[in-house]
């Protein structure tokens, strides 16, 4: 059954504003941040109404209620992406969740010999962790090349990058160049070397089924964000195995079995790893969200979002002085189109783009040493998501013709 | 300065120049002309890591300094046209003043000329921290002098 994209939108009470200029919003910063849907925003907004209290702490009927609805949001979303509840981790989101892994788990792991392999095509949440790691434990941090003819991995580096790695993180889709990394091959080829797997699918998530216990990888990061969910929330997916081999990151309340003035014991389970008050609207709000997006096939919504990539991107390569970082044309991109202009600075050209009501991100997208293998400073980036037509498309390519006729 | 005005006499034109413009798409542009007319540009090889004002979506560095006569003198370079076209009208505000003015001065003129209230407050922020620097450069050259 095709999308309705007509009723689709009309889940998103943002979409039909209008700017302080009168122009009609155009958002096309999806890769940032996704818009929620209404069931989202009632579901929070229910909770705070009806029932908020806190969870696991009292036994007084809100108290109930919302431990009940925290839980079985846990059991929808583990559910959703393919696995079970006691092998997820809420996070504050995707940043929190590689930051778990590298003090929850790598910290009691890994030390001097050991080696750590990321990619150049990392945001910065999966690089920064690894680099203080390697100043405080002494792993060793190796990078895997892109090719910047194709935008792709260079999996031959890869493969010798490999040799003797305890752990390596990949993105599962780049943030920038909207490239899906061949995520079953890598974690196959880093399993038979012995090493764990960590799958950045912050990008990922909100485009394709994400299923956990058939990709095999030992961890998945998740942002509720960036997939009609709220902010604020996310999670870590941990292979059973793994989580035996982590300790506590975060300690205080919740995380503990008993607390003496002489020393404390643990939870065990992903209850040593939720310390202080959990994110309960947060969370009933993302459960929302899987369960909105649960009623879509996710091949059609990323073949949806895929033809009005591919649309604007070859489209965009017919404006003169318009380069573009990425292949959104392929068929497995994600739907971001990175792109400068030879003369408007990408800062000039978001302002003059948002003047039209057309939302697009500008910067290093916290991804700088991609930006360095690419040899420039910035990108502009526009992001498509379920709910993006391609009339707004068309639209956005008739005004950018107009700002680079009227300012380059 | 006049008494209540906070910037100088000499910026009305300019104000008065934008306040003209039919649109933000309008402002923009003249915005981009006046980065061509900074009257003391600084150009891209004089430009470090120590001059680099931080805080900008783009690249922008200022250097302060004084004249033979005491007179503040701002040269500035940016690599996005609306930051630069910003700092030009700064310059136009600020060279020939007292030090111990452009300590004191605020930005208001930007709001008078309509470009801030185009601009959302983390992209105004750019500007704003280039101000700042120059107010902080402005009071560091009154303690030398």
């Amino acid at each position: 059954m095709a999308l309705d994209i007509e009723a689709i939108r009309a889940d998103f009470p943002i979409l039909g504003r209008t700017l302080p200029n009168g122009k009609k919003l155009v958002y096309f910063d999806n890769a940032a941040t996704s818009q929620k849907p209404q069931c989202v925003i009632d579901a929070m907004s229910h909770y705070y109404e009806e029932y908020n209290s806190n969870a696991h702490r009292a036994n007084h009927t809100l108290a109930e209620e919302a431990t009940t609805a925290l839980e079985s949001a846990r059991e929808r979303i583990s559910s959703y992406f393919g696995t079970s509840p006691d092998q997820m981790i809420y996070t504050s989101g995707a940043t929190e969740a590689i930051n778990l892994v590298a003090y929850g788990w790598a910290r009691e792991n890994l030390g001097e010999g050991d080696v750590v392999v990321l990619t150049e095509m990392e945001h910065h949440a999966d690089i920064v962790p690894w680099q203080q790691l390697s100043i405080d434990n002494g792993v060793e941090v190796r990078y895997v090349p892109i090719d910047t003819d194709s935008f792709t991995l260079d999996m031959e580096a890869f493969e010798v990058a490999l040799e003797g790695a305890s752990l390596v993180c990949v993105v599962h889709i780049s943030n920038v160049l909207g490239v899906r990394n061949p995520i079953e091959d890598i974690v196959e080829m880093s399993h038979s070397v012995g090493s764990r797997v960590l799958i950045d699918c912050a990008q990922g998530a909100p485009h394709e089924t994400i299923d956990f216990d058939s990709l095999g990888a030992d961890f998945v990061a998740i942002s509720a964000h960036k997939m009609a969910g709220p902010t604020g929330i996310g999670c870590i997916l941990v292979k059973r195995d793994a989580m035996s081999e982590m300790g506590p990151f975060m300690t205080g309340g919740s995380m503990i079995k008993r607390v003496t003035t002489k020393g404390s014991t643990f939870q065990e389970g992903h209850a040593m790893f939720e310390t202080g008050t959990p994110r309960i609207a947060e969370a009933i709000g993302w459960g929302a969200a899987v369960e909105w997006l649960d009623q879509f096939d996710m091949t059609e919504v990323h073949e949806h979002i895929n033809d009005i990539a591919s649309w604007t991107a070859k489209r965009m390569r017919e404006i003169p002085g318009i380069s573009i970082y990425g292949e959104p044309e392929r068929e497995d991109s994600s739907g971001a189109v990175s792109f400068l202009h030879e003369s408007i600075q990408s800062q000039d050209l978001a302002l003059l783009l948002d003047e039209g009501g057309f939302a697009v991100r500008t910067g290093h997208h916290c991804a700088q040493p991609l930006m360095d293998a690419l040899g420039v400073p910035s990108t502009n980036r526009a992001s498509f998501w379920i709910y993006n037509t391609m009339a707004e498309a068309e639209a956005f390519i008739e005004y950018l013709l107009y700002v680079v006729e009227r300012f380059s | 300065m006049q008494e209540g005005r906070r910037w100088p006499v000499h910026l009305d034109s300019v104000v008065e120049e934008f306040k003209g413009c039919f649109d933000a798409m309008e402002r923009y542009e003249l915005l981009f002309e006046y980065s061509k007319r900074h009257p003391t540009p600084l150009p891209v090889e004089e430009w470090t890591d120590a001059n680099q004002v931080h805080g900008c979506q783009s690249r922008a560095h200022v250097i302060c300094l004084v004249d033979e006569e005491g007179g503040f003198i701002l040269r500035g370079g940016a690599d996005a046209q609306i930051v630069q076209g910003l700092m030009a009208v700064t310059a136009m505000a600020v060279n020939g003043m007292k030090p111990a003015e452009v300590a004191e001065m605020e930005p208001e003129y930007a709001d008078a000329m309509g470009i801030r209230s185009s601009l959302t407050p983390s992209r105004a922020n750019g500007f704003l921290n280039m101000f700042k620097r120059v107010r902080e450069e402005a009071a560091l050259l009154c303690e030398v002098l």
